[in-house]
């Protein structure tokens, strides 16, 4: 009983989720060469939102990013778009060198390709930010047990919140789920476990499906160690 | 009220729609429009001011009053801002901004948010006393005719802020614009769960049978939602599969063109007994609710729409969609897992066909559709988002607020 409530943690975990409220900047690029232009110049929250919050909407992932997506279904050009969706947004320090990665990418592609296409009226690129609203689900974890039944009651905004906003705040890049299981809980190897998932090739369904299944399997160990000592 | 959907809508819009409504208690929020009925701006209004009133807001609803000419003429700026020509001279104008400023003496138009839907009651902004004021509009301006254009942005410019259903909808008129989806209400008499007998009563009223599938479209007798082009690809589809197709939709008080357009309808059907066109009384919401369940394949072959809500409320009831891709529609319909776009009347019937000898791959579609629009689309979720648009408004746009 004593190993089961030390397990219990005085630190639980606080679920919270995140809303977006879409707000137009008034711009939009119809090929390449306005979508080079627009990115030079439009808002850090324009570039936030078409690239980190990329996966808070519910996409079919093919793409890692608004503007890989754009280039690859509106403009057809397939390798700009495999270029764009490899720009990993965690590892640029900062907005400013976000943008310069993805100008990077588009000048290469630029002096590569003959022509500069546009796309059909009506389907242009949309520049776009958002006032993001921050709250908390209202559910807390104590435990793992706990922590699993939560992760499958919250909304895929809180998915987002802890497991891709969440390396935006966290020194480190980690999302918030691994900080409390190895802090908290102290089971590092089931940290590692969830920071190995590859933020970018799933989305948050398949996030929650996929960490829930590792936790499970943590809580299905500890049940068994535990009913033999009770 | 709000705890009635629980268990419906996403958890997330119920907590942080409550959190907002903690921090504007007592405030008081007022909508106008130009009609009490008929269409989905009324529709969601009607449902919405008791959703906000119970939620502590002093939520309230007006309409504007006006004559023959003033809907002529404001149906004629409708149609240019959806980009079909139309002239609309200065004296038109000046009715216009007349009829408002005599609505302007009548109407209470003290309030802490305003929200003004589409172009009719716009020159309210030149009485405005308090608050903050919001243009909500729900047509598809992505084409404008330019000077009918320039002249509503001389209103619009005046604005706190603008909210469109679409991106492509928003166009630099206001500093502030935000694009905030419609939604239908689950709760709804169109939307909730009907028993079989309820059903089946309007199918036998409406003389509509159930031992053949029934293809569907509903909506106002207007050009841009194609009714001929419909009853065109039903025709194709007919060759193949037996049907029956059924055109339902009720009177607008502000669409002086909808008998015209009705007439044309009836004339092109020519007798047709497997075609019925329905013109049904205003607030017809079960039968409208039972039709869409009755139906095999739901349409809205829109050639321009603002949103669609007729997608949504079929989605929502678990069918498949075929609509047009045109405005919002595409923004619900993910081609191929959430419904078919189209995009001609050769491309309608096809879909209609393949839909009707796929039952597994209809039935399937509409499931996920039901769930997107479950996620997206529900009333709950567009309460949220007005009071997040006023609340951030009145934080001074910060881009990220904690509650």
């Amino acid at each position: 009983m004593e190993e089961r409530l030390s397990r219990e943690t005085q630190w639980p975990f606080e679920f919270r989720q995140c809303t977006t409220i879409l707000k137009a900047t008034g711009m939009k690029a119809s090929n390449l060469k306005e979508l080079r232009h627009i990115i030079s110049i439009v808002s850090d929250d324009s570039i936030f939102h078409h690239t980190y919050q990329y996966f808070l909407k519910e996409h079919i992932l093919e793409y890692t990013n608004d503007f890989a997506h754009w280039a690859g279904e509106s403009l057809e050009e397939r390798a700009i778009a495999e270029e764009l969706s490899n720009i990993d947004p965690y590892e640029c320090g900062s907005i400013g060198e976000l943008r310069s990665a993805l100008l990077s990418v588009i000048d290469s592609c630029l002096a590569r390709v003959p022509g500069d296409r546009n796309t059909l009226p009506g389907d242009e690129f949309f520049f776009n930010e958002t006032i993001t609203y921050v709250f908390p689900a209202g559910v807390w974890a104590r435990n793992l047990a706990e922590f699993l039944m939560a992760l499958k009651f919250v909304d895929a905004g809180s998915i987002y919140y802890h497991f891709y906003e969440a390396r935006m705040r966290v020194p480190g890049s980690f999302d918030d789920f691994s900080l409390w299981m190895d802090q908290a809980l102290n089971k590092k190897e089931l940290a590692d476990k969830v920071r190995a998932i590859d933020p970018f090739m799933h989305s948050t369904s398949e996030i929650r499906a996929y960490i829930s299944e590792i936790v499970m399997q943590e809580v299905s160990r500890d049940m068994e160690r535990t009913g033999v000592n009770l | 009220m709000i705890e009635r959907y629980s268990g419906i809508s996403p958890k997330g819009d119920l907590i942080l729609l409550r959190k907002l409504a903690d921090r504007l208690a007592d405030k008081t929020f007022l909508h106008i429009n130009s009609t009490r009925e008929g269409g989905g701006v009324a529709e969601i209004l009607q449902r919405m001011i008791p959703i906000m009133s119970s939620l502590g807001i002093k939520a309230r609803w007006d309409v504007i009053t006006g004559d023959d000419r003033f809907f002529d003429m404001t149906k004629k700026v409708h149609n240019a801002l959806q980009g079909y020509p139309e002239t609309i001279d200065e004296d038109m104008w000046d009715h216009h901004r007349a009829v408002n400023e005599t609505n302007a003496t009548l109407l209470d138009l003290e309030a802490d948010a305003t929200i003004i839907h589409d172009p009719q009651p716009l020159p309210l902004i030149n009485f405005r006393k308090n608050g903050v004021w919001i243009w909500r509009c729900h047509i598809d301006v992505s084409n404008p005719q330019k000077d009918v254009f320039g002249e509503i942005g001389k209103y619009v410019s005046k604005f706190d802020a603008a909210l469109y259903s679409v991106s492509r909808f928003a166009g630099g008129m206001s500093r502030n614009e935000f694009i905030v989806s419609p939604s239908i209400d689950p709760l709804a008499e169109k939307n909730r769960e009907l028993g079989r007998n309820e059903i089946e009563e309007t199918a036998r009223r409406l003389d509509i049978p159930l031992d053949r599938p029934v293809v569907l479209q509903v909506s106002r007798f207007d050009r841009f939602k194609d009714p001929t082009g419909v009853i065109m690809a039903y025709r194709k589809v007919k060759k193949y599969n037996d049907c029956v197709l059924v055109l339902a939709g009720s009177p607008a008080t502000d669409d002086p063109e909808g008998a015209a357009v009705l007439n044309e309808v009836r004339q092109f059907a020519s007798n047709d007994p497997d075609v019925r066109i329905l013109l049904l009384p205003p607030f017809s919401d079960k039968d409208i609710n039972a039709l869409q369940r009755i139906a095999a394949v739901i349409l809205q072959k829109s050639l321009k729409e603002g949103f669609g809500l007729t997608v949504t409320e079929g989605m929502w009831k678990g069918k498949p969609v075929i609509g047009g891709a045109a405005g919002g529609i595409p923004l619900q319909i993910t081609h191929g897992v959430t419904g078919f776009l189209v995009h001609s009347i050769e491309g309608t019937a096809f879909r209609i066909r393949q839909l009707l000898n796929n039952s597994d791959m209809a039935g399937r579609m509409g499931q996920q559709a039901r769930e997107y629009v479950r996620r997206h689309f529900l009333i709950t979720r567009q309460v949220r988002d007005y009071l997040a648009v006023w609340y951030a408004l009145s934080e001074g746009m910060k881009s990220l607020i904690e509650l």
